[in-house]
Formats: C-alpha cells, structure tokens, sequence
C-alpha cells in the first residue's frame, strides 16, 4: 500500500513543476529568513546573519535537487530528457531523419499489411457460435484426388442417424433459383439447407424467424429467408416483408425471415453456383433421398463439447466401413473426411500467406541493415560528442539508453507512417486479391494489428540500433577527444560492421529474388499452358430454364436452339453454341461407363468420365479441334441418336491401340431403362476444365436431346472485344423470353484469369517484394561505399598525390563491397536452398532448386551490387589531391 | 563549533522526525530543525536543508502531512503534521529501534570474545 500511494504521489509530482518549484523555494526562503532572524537575535552582523543561515542550511542547491528527484520519478524524467534531446537530433538532421523513417515505414508497412490479411484470414474469429468446433463433412474417394467431395443424402441421412460426435449436422446445397414478379426477373444463388442449419451455426434472423423442423417435411417446405443484401436490393429492406410470398421458380414460397447484414457462410468446395447465397430454402428429404445416389449435397457440423476432431474422424472412418459394407456398389472406397470450417476457408491461402509474412519480414530485416547503416555513420559523426558526454561522466548504460531511444523513435515514427501505408496498402492488397479470398472476412486496423506493428517497431528500433550504438561505446574516449572533431571512420569495427551488414543485406534479397523468380517462372509457366480451345474473344453467360414455363424437353431444346441460331446471325459474332458445364465456370457432371462388347467390370473398378451436354457447333465456337470422326450432324442435334463424342484422353486410355469410332459405350447417366449403348462418331482434343495445373481427364460430350437440362452456358465466339456484344445477345434471350433471368456474364479470358488469380495475386506480391529489396540493398550499398569515399578523402588525396592511378584508387572501394557481396551471395544462395523448399506448394512445372534461378538472380544482384558501388567509386577517382589533402 | 557532535544516523531521521511532529503538534521546517536540536541539547549536528526531502519522502509515504500557513515572520510556510498511518508508522519504528537498540546495547557491554 505504501509503496502505491508513493508512486502514485510521485507520478503525480511529474506535473504542475512551476508550482511545486515555486513552492519548495519559498519553503527553502522562508527557513533561511528564520535562521537569519534568529542570528540578527543572537547579535550577528545582518550579512554575518545571512551567511551564518546559509551555512547551517547546508548546500542549498544539492538539497533543492536531492528534493526535485525525490518528487518525481527520475527514470522517467531522464526517459523525457532522452526523448527531447533525441527529438533535437533528429531534427538537425532532417535528410538522415526522412530517409530512416520512410525506410522503416516501407517495412513496417509492409509487414503490418500482408499481417493485417493474415489476422483477418486466420486469427480474427468466425462470427459463429464457436466457430472453432465447427466442421464441414465431406466424402472422399480413397482412389481419386478431391478429398472434399460432394456428399449424398442417403449417406448424410445415415450419418445423421449413427453418428455419436456431433451436436449436430445441416446438410446443404447450391443452385440457382428463378425469382420472378418482383421487377426484373432474376437468376438468384440460393442454397438449400436442413432447417438446424442457423440454430447450428447459431445465428439468428434478423428479422422473422428461423426455419423449423416442420420446414423439414415434404409440403411444408415453400418458406425461404432471405440474405440481408437481397432484401435490400429487391424488396427496398420493407420491414413489413415477413409472411409476404414470392414466386420461386413460377411456385409461390412464402418470406418468413432475413438474415442479419454480416451473415455469411460461403464454401467454394462443392458449390455449383460459385457464388454467395441470396436466399436459404429448406431441405425435405423424402424416402427416395435415403437411396443411395447422386452425390451433390455438402454437410457442416459442430462437434459435441469435449470430441475432439480426431475422435469425430475415427468415428466417422468406422461408420464409412460400415456404409461401404451396407451400399458397396455406391459407397465402395469411399471415406469421410472432416475439414474445421477454418481450415475450409483459408487452406488454400495459407501457404501463400505465410509465404508472404516471410517476405515481408526479409524485407523488414534488409530496412533495419539500411538504417543501421546510416546510424553507424552517424555515430562515426558523434563519437566525440559521446566522447565528450562519458568525460563529463555519462555512464555507458546511459550513454546506450539514450542512443537507443532514439532508433527506438525513429522506429515509431516509421511504425505510425508505416501503419498508414498499411491501411492504405491493405486495401490494395483486397483489391489485387483473389476475389474469394477474404470470404466473409474484412481487413481492419484491430488490436491485434496495432499490437503487432507496435512490437514490431520496438524490436527493430532495438535491432538497428544495438549494433551502432555498442560501436559508438567501443571507442576511446581520450583519442577521440584528441582527434579534435575529425570523425573517426577508420574505427575498425564500425567498418567490419557496415560491411557485416552488406554481406546480410545481399543474403536477404537474394533469397527474396530467388522465390519471387521461381513464382515468376511458374506463373508464366501456368498461363502458358494451353487450355485446350481458344479462350480469346469468347464471352460467357448462364441461363437456366424455368419447370413451370418449360415442362417439355421440347421446350428446352427448342429454346436453345432458337437462342443459338439468333444470337449466331448477329453481326460481330463468328459463331454460338452451348455448354451445360462450361471449362472454368463451375463443378460439372461425372459418371462411370462401359465399354460395350469387354468384359464387364467390378462396379469399384468401372472407369469413370466426365459428361458435358453441348449444343451443335461447340467446338466450332470454342475452337477445340476434331481430331478423328465428326461432329453431330443436325439430326443428333435434335433428337436422341444414341450417339457420343470422346475427347483424347478417353480415347488413348482406353482404346490405346484400337480405333474408337464406332465403338459402343454403356453411360450410366439416365434412368437404367433409358440406357442405350451409344456409338463414339468423333474424337476431339483434350480440353483443362478445372484449372490450367490440371491434367485432363476422359470425357463425354453428348448432344442436348440425349440429357435435355434446363441450364445451359452460352458461349459466343466474336470478332471483336467480346463484352461489346453483352447487350445485343441480353435482347435476343429477351426477345424469345422477357422474363428469363441472365447471371454470371463474363468473357473465358476473365474466367481464366481468375482461376489462376491466387497465383497471381502472390506471384504479383512476391515480385513487388523483391523489387523493394534490390532498391533497398543497392541503396544500402552505395550509402555504405559513398561514405567510404567521403571519409577517406584525405587518404585518397594522398595516394593520388603520390602516384596512384585512377584504377587503384577505384579497385580500394569496389574491391572491398565486392568481397562483401559475393560472400552475401554466397550466403543468400545457400539460404534459398534451404528455404525455397517452403515455396514448393506455391510452385507449378518448376523445381524449387530450379538452378537456372538461382543463377540468373545472383547474376542480377551482383550487378545491381556493382553498379551502385561503381558509381561512388568513380567519384573518387575525381578528387582533387591539392583538395583532398587539406580536407579535415 | 563543539567538537562532538553527532551526525545523523542514516534512517533516524524519519523516526526523530515523526516523534517530534507526534508531540510537539503542526510545526514547519524550520521550526521542525530547530526543536531537533534543542531536543539533542544542540549535540545533533543538522544541515538543516537535509529535512526536506525527508519530510517529502514522509510526506509521500503518507505518514506526514502538510498544508500551507503563515510563519511568525508573516510569510509563507508549509505546515507538517502526523497522520494516523504516521503514528502506527511511529510505533512500529520506535518498537524497532528499542529492539535494535537493546541488542547493540548487549552486545556492547558482552565482555570481548577471544578467538
């Protein structure tokens, strides 16, 4: 207690000083007025009086100021002191000052930006009831290579009943809806859920209410809630909307609640639609969901208080033996595999994000080298004022304490700069992103960020300044006193450190070069990879067919067969057709398949194939070629042939040596008592529809009639920029349908560019990176050679005066930054081989040793590293001796 | 100047101090200094600045405390007076100081051990 209260009474004597000093010396006035009265009293001269109170008062200053540190807290006091006069040094030099804080601010930056995406993508909590027990529950197929493949009711609905480790589970899937009668129609992603879906997540409405398990039962099913946004935009957020009803899909559902605004649960993985939800429906599963069939659903679930994910797994693994047991034709080889929904949303950038958190952070190491430098001539410039404070008997702690907080301020002002850099530069970051990277997410300036950048400040104003400040101590004091002002750059160990420093500053970019350039390579490698059709000048939109207005195959075939032909007649347009899972657009169909006339094999061991329903001239249009056989003729375009195109994969693996056209193929794709065999009439080329890192697999491409979906892709081929068309083909679907709804209109060369944009988006940053490093080294080393040139002037002088050549004098700067290049090359080189490895998951057609590389970028930076010595070194050959033999 | 007098002994001071203040009532510094001379029959040699920060360490220990008066000779004074946590401070100290002082006191007067 005592100690408190005198803290607190000491902290408080910090302020009011003019008053409280202005107290203690009347207090001291007024006892010398008394001892002096006392003396006049006893007989004393007045002046003997006075001199007499002086002496029993003692040594009034000393006491005055045994006082002033009694009353306050001197540690802090001297921590002011360090901070005024620190504040005076930066001041006088302002060009020193800018250059150190903008340098630390381009790191902090940097550093606080990439953190500030990393804390919104894996630190900042999901705004779910805890989230972190939370898990997606995807079946995996032990012999294929997606292990969160989509899952099947039957299978979820066994799950559901035997499981033991969950709370609870929601089943879910995406689709699109048709929302008519509301302004203009519209196609509008929705996602069908079991109605626990947002008591599991626990969130509730934020108006209405949330679904029941009534909602659960076949019939009572026509509710929808909607997002907050689409609320918004369609219905002008009317707080009146519950219990309104609305056309879906030409069938009156009925609005019985609106999520909040922040509400968001969007899983890429198993979503048809690729797009955030608009609007939930419920589930009803009927008896005909418990066959085992179609997988196309995906499940979440929370894991019951004190089960751990491993036990969830185990349980599951038994249960999915069980299963395959139970169903073996569907389920045979397949697993369950649980994914914490964190790890759902990010997985797939947290290679990348920790990639870049260790660029960022060389970069930072290579901005405090920077500064470290500047500080150590610096103090070479202030070794006699240091000098001159230990003569008057500033201790070396003080001496380090003060020069520390002054790289300490420098480091906050860089960090207060570089925060705005981040917040300016995290918005840069979103936009150059990814567009699913953030998902529900948001990048804010938290506590978090602002702790982090704190931290990182006070370390590296710690870091840069320890160094300069121990060699500012190292010296003698009486030498350099007798220097008379001259800085000392000769001090030995301030040189050994500057160029200590270039050895870790070319470490450090090189490493940073050398992953950036293996980014670079197999970025340009990716885009490269031909995708198997012509991507330019294609423009993209999706369609899908009411039931209620098109009961009919007819109807559908029809439809898309006059939208072609129209759109095709327009002018600017080459060629029309249709896909119903186009290449880089969404997930598509798959199957297993026979081959009429072999044996018959195990259900587990039937090949399977890729199924795409196309529309006559698709590959015309898309410009993949025919390789053997023909396109459909017109009359397989209109009614069911039984006829089937094949792309080169399934025919070189499975007709390796023999001619596939002609060959009957079973599909098992319809109802069995639809299933025909189908003939093989062409064979076309290989096309990527997954990505361009894939590697094609089979696939079948059949004609409408043979599967008359209802959504289709148009594809239209053009002559010019594709987007120019957007409005002429808009009026056409308009003219044949005017309440038909368009969604997801984009050219193929914008869809492939965002299936490579996580690629991109880190390649782009790693090479950004890398370029702040070479500007920040070859500063560094120039900095580091122009003063060698400048301190040793007078020794040049004299060497020229005595005959040097140019050249010499030249090789003097150049040979020594050189030796300290090459050694950090050195150095970097043997880093990057320990390190590039990390980089591997980030790679694509390219080692991570890729030699050429690591040669090319240490050739580079040692060309940089050479041309910012040279440039000082020359100007030093230019010094006159007569000049330089006088300079101080 | 009397050749004997006695320097104050380190951390006596608070103690004197806080004795005095307990029975001589409010008194400022330099009535404080002088009544501690008197006491010690002017054998205590004070430089008698050297009570203020004493006084300010009492002060914000909280067992003094102080407010501003008129002096005899019309100026202005600061005041000191004990505080209860002072007086239970004073107690405390002099207990201490009793201790200390009978054991010095014992061991002065033990006949000299041989080794």
């Amino acid at each position: 207690m005592t100690i408190l209260r005198e803290f607190g009474s000491r902290l408080r004597g910090l302020f009011g000083k003019q008053r409280r000093e202005s107290d203690l010396n009347d207090e001291v006035a007024s006892h010398l007025e008394l001892l002096a009265q006392e003396n006049l009293r006893r007989g004393l001269s007045p002046h003997d009086a006075q001199t007499a109170a002086r002496r029993d008062f003692g040594a009034i200053e000393q006491i005055k100021e045994t006082y002033r540190e009694r009353r306050g807290l001197p540690m802090l006091e001297t921590f002011g002191q360090d901070l005024r006069y620190g504040a005076r040094m930066l001041r006088k030099n302002p060009g020193f000052t800018a250059v150190a804080i903008l340098t630390l601010a381009l790191g902090i930056g940097a550093n606080t930006a990439i953190f500030g995406v990393v804390n919104a993508l894996l630190l900042t909590p999901l705004r779910f009831k805890d989230p972190d027990r939370l898990v997606m529950v995807w079946e995996n197929l032990r012999t294929g290579n997606n292990p969160e493949n989509n899952i099947s009711p039957a299978n979820f609905l066994q799950w559901q009943e035997h499981s033991t480790v969950f709370e609870q589970m929601a089943a879910m899937y995406d689709d699109h809806l048709n929302l008519t009668g509301e302004g203009e129609p519209e196609q509008i992603p929705y996602k069908g859920v079991s109605p626990n879906f947002f008591t599991l997540l626990g969130v509730a409405p934020f108006i209405g209410q949330n679904f029941s398990a009534d909602n659960g039962i076949p019939g009572k099913d026509q509710v929808v809630i909607l997002s907050f946004g689409l609320w918004q935009r369609k219905f002008g957020g009317d707080p009146g909307i519950i219990g309104k009803s609305i056309q879906v899909d030409a069938h009156p559902y009925s609005i019985i609640g609106v999520m909040p605004r922040d509400f968001q649960l969007f899983v890429k993985e198993g979503s048809f639609t690729g797009e955030q939800p608009e609007m939930w429906e419920p589930i009803a599963f009927t008896d005909r969901s418990r066959k085992p069939r179609g997988r196309y659903m995906s499940a979440i679930a929370r894991l019951k208080t004190g089960v751990s994910l491993a036990q969830a797994q185990s349980q599951m693994d038994i249960l999915a033996t069980a299963l395959e047991k139970q169903w073996p034709d569907f389920n045979k080889d397949w697993g369950i595999n649980l994914v914490p929904i964190r790890e759902q949303f990010v997985g797939e950038f947290r290679p990348a994000l920790l990639v870049l958190l260790g660029a960022v952070a060389f970069i930072l190491l290579i901005a405090c080298t920077n500064v470290a430098n500047l500080l150590l001539a610096r103090a070479a410039q202030r070794h006699r004022e240091i000098a001159i404070r230990s003569a008057l008997g500033a201790g070396r702690k003080r001496i380090t304490r003060q020069l520390l907080t002054e790289s300490i301020m420098l480091a906050g002002f860089g960090g207060a700069l570089g925060l705005l850099l981040a917040i300016w530069g995290s918005r840069l970051l979103i936009a150059l992103g990814p567009k699913d990277m953030l998902g529900s997410n948001t990048v804010a300036v938290d506590w978090r960020v602002l702790s982090f950048t704190m931290v990182v400040s006070l370390v590296t104003g710690i870091l840069f300044g320890l160094g300069p400040s121990l060699v500012a101590l190292s010296s003698d004091v009486n030498a350099d006193l007798k220097e008379g002002g001259r800085d000392s750059s000769g001090s030995t160990r301030g040189n050994r450190m500057r160029y200590a420093l270039i050895v870790l500053e070319m470490g450090l970019a090189l490493v940073l070069l050398v992953g950036s350039g293996l980014c670079v390579r197999s970025f340009i490698l990716l885009e490269s990879m031909n995708p198997g059709f012509d991507s330019h000048n294609l423009l993209t939109m999706k369609l899908s067919l009411p039931n209620a207005a098109y009961p009919t195959e007819e109807k559908r075939i029809a439809f898309y067969r006059e939208l072609i032909a129209r759109t095709a007649a327009l002018p600017g347009v080459h060629a029309a057709s249709a896909d119903s899972w186009l290449p880089f657009t969404t997930l598509g169909a798959a199957t297993d398949f026979q081959i009429v006339g072999r044996a018959t094999p195990a259900i587990s061991e039937m090949p399977v194939t890729d199924v795409r329903i196309i529309e006559p001239d698709y590959f015309r249009t898309m410009g993949i070629p025919v390789l053997a056989g023909r396109e459909f003729n017109e009359r397989e375009s209109s009614a069911i042939s039984h006829v089937v195109i094949v792309n080169q994969a399934l025919a070189t693996n499975f007709f390796p040596n023999e001619n596939p056209i002609g060959k009957l193929l079973m599909i098992d794709m319809k109802d069995p008592k639809d299933q025909k065999p189908t003939e093989i009439v062409g064979v076309v080329g290989n096309v990527k529809h997954e990505g361009l890192n894939t590697t094609p697999r089979a696939m079948i491409y059949w004609p409408h009639p043979e599967l008359a979906l209802p959504f289709m892709t148009l594809v239209v081929r053009t002559e010019a920029n594709p987007l120019s068309l957007v409005s002429a083909v808009r009026d056409q679907v308009k003219s044949l349908d005017p309440t038909l709804p368009i969604s997801d209109v984009a050219t193929m060369e914008q869809r492939m560019a965002d299936s490579v944009a996580q690629a991109r988006f880190s390649t782009l940053l790693l090479s950004l990176f890398a370029g702040l490093a070479i500007v920040l080294a070859s500063v560094g080393i120039y900095g580091v050679t122009a003063y060698g040139v400048t301190t040793r002037t007078h020794e040049i002088g004299l060497r020229m005066a005595l005959g040097a050549q140019p050249g010499d004098v030249r090789r003097i700067f150049l040979g020594r930054t050189l030796r300290a290049s090459l050694l950090g090359l050195g150095l970097g080189l043997l880093a990057s081989i320990a390190l590039t490895r990390l980089l591997a998951s980030l790679l694509f057609h390219i080692s991570p040793y890729d030699p050429a590389t690591f040669i090319a970028m240490a050739i580079l930076l040692c060309g940089v590293a050479l041309l910012a010595s040279y440039i000082p070194a020359r100007r030093a050959t230019r010094v006159d001796p007569l000049v330089a033999l006088r300079h101080e | 100047m009397p050749g004997d007098r006695t320097e104050v002994l380190q951390g006596t001071l608070d103690l004197m101090v806080l004795k005095t203040l307990d029975s001589a009532g409010p008194l400022h510094g330099f009535g404080l200094a002088r009544r501690l001379e008197q006491i010690s029959g002017d054998l205590l040699h004070l430089n008698q600045g050297t009570i203020y920060p004493a006084l300010l360490r009492l002060e914000q220990r909280g067992w003094i405390g102080s407010r501003w008066g008129v002096s005899e000779n019309n100026r202005r004074a600061k005041y000191y007076s004990i505080t209860r946590a002072g007086q239970r401070q004073l107690g405390k100290e002099t207990a201490n100081w009793e201790r200390v002082a009978g054991i010095i006191g014992r061991l002065l007067r033990s006949p000299q051990e041989v080794q």
